[in-house]
């Protein structure tokens, strides 16, 4: 796969219409936006609880900590996955 | 068998509709039981969410009809579901859009029948386009994010360039450019809305063509026009899998148009049966669940779990058997009803009989019509 290239101080926020939110049947974390759902895998639940405001580089400091993983190999995992949500339009990058 | 859970809802909360469109899905003949009441609908919300569902389209007839539903959407935000309103947004005046965002609903589906003024007029049977004008830009101002919804037919299919345009003038952020669907109304005028082949091979080339222009600007949607397809849709990603539909006097339908399709099957309605129960345990919901009810070819078919045998509803209109393989599909022993409408419409040319005007259920349920209900 194409690795995408996202700025570190690009700020991630869910795009207009587009929620958040636990889903009460499974626990889990889902997107939810005009006609669909999108059931979150751990990855991108955890970056995405994180799009408050944050760059792409203080969101990967703190998953790098908290999970005690180096920072380099999982910047290119939270691109990866912002990307794909950019693509279908449920984040922006400002 | 075991039922999933279910995702979306789609409440049609009236049939009433100050339009008149031709392509209309909804069912030519309407029981008048009376609409469920503002109470009914906020515990048909309550149980739907408890069975799993995470989404809801309010829909009609024309829902702004109902002065309740600001309300029903507040129930749906406090229920946690997802709130979209499917509307011709007609009646959508300044505090009705105001309401309607301070009881949190989520995003609205504007319809158009075209962009020029006068063709969608004459489509919509009512002086409505310039009123869809207003309605968008209310919306927009009220910061709820947009979506446009055009049915596709004969009459306005070569119109799709300047339809995309409206929608990215409008500032859209998504825009459905649905062929029309022959059932309800739409099956009656049949005849009158099924585009020919050449403007079908147009029109796709036209919607792919825009879709790779506005990726990341507006999500465009393309329904195909089945009957030109060799193989069915994955109608509803199969039957009583992840939708339900409840009409306005609380029937709770696998799909909307169900009810006036398939009159062999009873539908259960939330005024003497609990959801959950409706959803997991009756007839209705289970008799075409999963592939054992399948008849060849779907049978063995590879296919049978990317398309479900195509739309039940389909199958019930085209063959007189519901549980039929999709006739659209090649492989159908019935592919010839639907090559004999195409033959018949080529052979027609341009002489295709007038449609007929939707109209309204005769007794008016609850509430007076809707544009009288406005103030």
């Amino acid at each position: 796969m194409k690795t995408q290239t996202i700025a570190g101080s690009a700020q991630p926020r869910l795009a207009r219409g587009v929620r958040l939110q636990t889903d009460p049947a499974t626990g889990n974390s889902v997107l939810l936006f005009p006609e669909g759902v999108l059931e979150l895998n751990e990855t991108a639940q955890d970056i995405l609880t994180r799009c408050d405001g944050r760059t792409v580089t203080e969101i990967v400091q703190a998953l790098a900590e908290e999970y005690d993983v180096d920072s380099k190999m999982l910047t290119a995992d939270v691109c990866d996955t912002l990307a794909d949500l950019q693509r279908r339009k449920l984040i922006e990058l400002t | 068998m075991i039922a999933p859970r279910p995702y979306a809802l789609l409440a049609e909360i009236t049939y009433r509709c100050p339009l008149h469109c031709p392509y209309c899905s909804n069912p030519t003949q309407t029981r008048n039981d009376g609409e469920l009441t503002t109470d009914e609908w906020t515990r048909v919300i309550r149980e739907a969410s408890a069975l799993g569902v995470l989404q809801i389209g309010f829909s009609g007839g024309e829902p702004l009809g109902r002065r309740d539903l600001p309300d029903l959407v507040r129930a749906a935000r406090e229920a946690s579901l997802y709130t979209n309103l499917i509307t011709s947004g007609i009646g959508l005046d300044d505090d009705r859009v105001h309401a309607l965002r301070d009881a949190g609903l989520d995003s609205v589906q504007l319809s158009f029948q075209s962009d020029n003024s006068d063709l969608a007029d004459e489509i919509a049977g009512a002086r409505a386009h310039q009123r869809k004008l207003d309605a968008a830009a209310k919306i927009r101002a009220a910061g709820i994010p947009l979506s446009l919804n055009f049915v596709i037919h004969r009459r306005n299919i070569d119109r799709l360039p300047q339809m995309i345009e409206l929608a990215e003038s409008l500032q859209a952020e998504r825009v459905e450019l649905a062929n029309v669907q022959f059932y309800g109304w739409a099956f009656l005028n049949r005849a009158t809305l099924l585009p020919t082949r050449e403007q079908v091979v147009r029109a796709r080339e036209i919607a792919t063509a825009a879709k790779a222009r506005l990726a990341g600007k507006i999500d465009i949607l393309y329904v195909l026009p089945d009957y030109y397809e060799t193989r069915p849709k994955p109608c509803l990603n199969g039957w009583g899998q992840r939708y339900l539909t409840v009409n306005p006097t609380g029937d709770v339908l696998p799909c909307p148009t169900a009810s006036s399709a398939i009159p062999d099957l009873r539908f259960e309605n939330v005024r003497t049966r609990a959801l959950d129960w409706i959803w997991r345990e009756s007839e209705s919901f289970n008799r075409f669940r999963g592939t054992e009810w399948m008849p060849e070819p779907c049978q063995s078919c590879p296919q049978r779990e990317i398309d479900f045998g195509g739309c039940r509803c389909q199958a019930a209109l085209l063959t007189g058997n519901a549980a039929n393989t999709d006739p659209v599909c090649e492989l159908s022993p019935n592919r010839a009803s639907v090559d004999a409408v195409l033959h018949e419409l080529h052979s027609l040319g341009h002489r295709a009989p007038d449609w007929i005007y939707r109209s309204n259920p005769k007794v008016l349920a609850v509430e007076g019509p809707v544009i009288a209900a406005r103030r």
